[in-house]
């Protein structure tokens, strides 16, 4: 069984849009969250953006305007390391870059007691990679949540070679206080979400290119037949175009598998900066709150 | 008797100690001798409130962070040498549990024994944010007391006295035997309580009375009570149904559910909030969930306050008819809850009309209820006889822990009630 570890006070570093829906989650489920980023003025800057988030939900009647302020009151933004101090687990969710993330984890590691574990979000880097030359390396491993953590029922645990079994199973237990079911994988390019769903999105932009059909009647074919909320299309312009190409290049480069080579259309729309629905256009066109404006007439809501 | 009552919620424990006994109870003369709350559990700025009669509030802040550690607190500061209650919480004699649902499983108030608990966890399905933190709190008070007896009293027993027509929904059978969904009703502890005190302010005995309790407060429900026993709630599977409430839909349509799904394409978390949360008076007013930021913004005029006005007396009026077309006569009306207790407005309207049933509401008695007490609000003339009595759960907890503890606590099963098998 899990151990008995006290889980109440948890740190974010690194406050994008995956470290705000973390956090948000993690509040949510009643913990009390450090939130660090760089300057003062991206600290206020990123709880706007929270602030911004949350409305969102309630619009969407996901949340009420107390549960809101109640979310907000357990986070504290700051650009304080010592804050960070006495959290019981800490998860790093800054930029996906190597070399980024492997200074901050001996940052993190010369730091916090030995014993705290160390999460990375990530969805490609290599666990046992990254935790190389730490003086604690058996606290790191991997936690790839999936967009948005408020409401993806599913996370994945990543264990890397040197991963302790108490770290690991802290972080299950994590997962359980969020509500999300942990998956359990060993460290390999993609995990399993990633690496699935990558082929399909690139198959996808084949058949665009080949002019077999358009993009959104390949979308609306996939969505209706399989019954996916999005297309993988319309799937891969809200995740980011820019990030599917990332991934593929790395899988591709990891495994040399020609299944993995981006499509060369993802790279064209990524060139054009038609990046998805950050920047209102991909495959699709979005309005400023990401609601798609070129949908097929029959692609609306139906009971039967 | 010291009765320890608890309520544990997710993140609050509330408690009141009650001095009560089989010969109180009888004369109406049990007391509380203090009450608070622990708020904020969990969180390194929890805060435990105590009240003692005739004392100032005492507070305190402190880092509690779960349910044990919740009843320490509580248990430290009732003993307090200059705040507490008691000398040494040896002298709590027993425990009372508010325990939200007991299912089919219980008809009545019960001493706690680990089969007990065994059974409210079986419940726990049925109450996914409830249940689990009342078996906490049951854990944590064996661990702090020890061997003290324990009583869970639950908010569905009185209800397990409706019949099979009134409890079984028109869906698809198997619904029933395989999941359990059926109507259970809520707020069994306060309807009982109010239905026993219209009884004795009537002075008839409750056997031959057909009475009609609403209790009006966070959450709406009303009760069809038929010589005392429960004959129809407005709650049913879930505490969604039934009446408008602050921020809960009450009766809807169910075809709107999957129609609403489909054209916001929202989840059922998104669907289950907005039905729970923001919906009801204040999803109709756009103002608040608290009827008395609605009054106000009537007397202001906002159209949108008055249609959630109208609607939330409208719908109490006509489960009113529908009460008394039930139990086939009516001869009282009961309002509690803080808003059934405290709107003039309310009362007014919902009972505006039914002098065709021998109804006839003194208007200016029930302009004039003072705070706390237990009036009728009816003409001397009306056949029907129109209440306000303030409800008190902590109380019928904390008698029922008595009466369970003395072998005089009846079940609410009417026998030939059960839905075939």
């Amino acid at each position: 069984m899990m151990g008995t570890r006290e889980l109440h006070k948890i740190a974010v570093i690194g406050a994008g849009m995956m470290g705000r829906s973390i956090a948000t989650r993690c509040s949510q489920a009643g913990l009390s969250v450090v939130v660090r980023e760089v300057t003062p003025e991206r600290a206020t800057e990123v709880r706007e953006m929270l602030e911004r988030d949350l409305e969102h939900e309630i619009g969407r009647w996901g949340l009420t305007s107390p549960e809101k302020k109640a979310i907000l009151s357990r986070i504290l933004f700051t650009t304080d390391t010592r804050a960070i101090l006495g959290c019981d687990l800490v998860i790093e969710t800054i930029h996906e870059d190597f070399t980024a993330k492997r200074n901050l984890l001996a940052e993190l590691d010369a730091l916090l007691d030995p014993a705290t574990p160390v999460i990375v979000n990530t969805s490609t880097l290599s666990i046992t990679e990254l935790a190389q030359g730490l003086a604690n390396p058996e606290r790191v491993l991997g936690m790839h949540f999936l967009y948005p953590v408020t409401t993806t029922r599913v996370v994945e645990v990543v264990k890397g070679q040197v991963t302790s079994d108490d770290a690991f199973d802290a972080a299950r237990q994590f997962a359980r206080i969020l509500a999300k079911v942990p998956i359990q994988e060993f460290e390999s390019p993609g995990f399993v979400t990633t690496r699935v769903a990558m082929p399909l999105v690139n198959e996808a932009a084949h058949v665009v290119m080949e002019g077999v059909a358009s993009a959104a009647e390949v979308d609306l074919a996939i969505k209706l037949a399989y019954q996916f909320r999005h297309g993988p299309l319309e799937w891969a312009d809200r995740v980011g175009l820019h990030r599917i190409v990332n991934w593929l290049d790395h899988l591709f480069r990891e495994t040399g598998d020609a299944k993995f080579r981006p499509c060369p259309l993802l790279r064209k729309l990524v060139r054009a900066g038609h990046t998805g629905t950050r920047v209102g256009r991909g495959f699709f066109t979005y309005d400023a709150q990401r609601h798609r404006l070129d949908r097929l007439p029959d692609d609306t809501p139906r009971l039967s | 008797m010291k009765v320890l009552v608890l309520n544990c919620g997710s993140s609050s424990v509330k408690f009141q100690v009650i001095e009560t006994s089989l010969e109180l109870i009888e004369t109406n003369s049990d007391r509380t001798l203090a009450r608070g709350a622990v708020e904020k559990i969990g969180l390194s700025d929890s805060r435990l409130t105590l009240e003692v009669p005739g004392r100032k509030p005492y507070q305190e802040i402190a880092e509690i962070l779960e349910h044990r550690a919740a009843i320490e607190h509580v248990l430290r500061v009732l003993v307090h040498a200059t705040h507490g209650v008691l000398t040494h919480v040896s002298e709590i004699d027993a425990v009372g549990h508010r325990v939200v649902h007991g299912g089919e499983r219980f008809a009545s108030s019960v001493l706690i024994t680990p089969e007990v608990e065994s059974m409210i966890e079986d419940c726990v399905v049925l109450a996914p944010l409830h249940n689990p933190h009342n078996l906490r709190g049951i854990e944590a008070a064996r661990s702090l007391l020890g061997d003290v007896p324990q009583v869970a009293v639950f908010d569905t027993a009185f209800h397990q006295s409706m019949p099979p027509a009134a409890f079984i929904y028109g869906l698809p059978y198997e619904l029933y035997t395989r999941h359990h969904i059926r109507r259970y009703g809520f707020h069994g502890t306060s309807h009982r309580f109010v239905s026993i005190r219209t009884g004795k302010l009537l002075g008839r005995p409750l056997e031959e009375l057909r009475i009609i309790t609403c209790h009006l407060g966070n959450g709406c429900s009303m009760n069809a009570i038929s010589g005392g026993h429960s004959l129809d709630t407005s709650m049913g599977f879930t505490p969604l149904e039934g009446l408008l409430m602050g921020t809960r839909s009450g009766d809807i349509d169910p075809a709107v559910i999957p129609w609403v799904m489909a054209m916001e394409e929202i989840t059922l978390s998104q669907l289950n909030a907005m039905l729970n949360k923001h919906s009801g008076i204040y999803g109709v007013s756009g103002i608040s969930s608290d009827l008395r930021d609605i009054e106000a913004a009537c007397a202001a005029g906002n159209p949108r306050a008055q249609l959630a006005l109208d609607m939330f007396c409208y719908r109490i009026k006509k489960y009113i008819g529908a009460y008394a077309a039930a139990m086939g006569s009516l001869d009282a009306v009961t309002f509690t809850g803080g808003i059934g207790e405290n709107s003039v407005v309310t009362r007014e309207r919902s009972l505006s009309g039914f002098e065709f049933l021998g109804l006839e509401l003194d208007h200016e008695a029930n302009r004039s209820v003072p705070k706390g007490a237990e009036v009728v609000i009816s003409r001397p003339t009306s056949r029907v006889v129109a209440l306000v009595i303030p409800t008190n759960e902590e109380r019928v907890i904390a008698r029922d822990t008595v009466r369970v503890l003395g072998g005089v606590m009846p079940s609410f099963a009417v026998p030939g009630n059960e839905a075939p098998r």
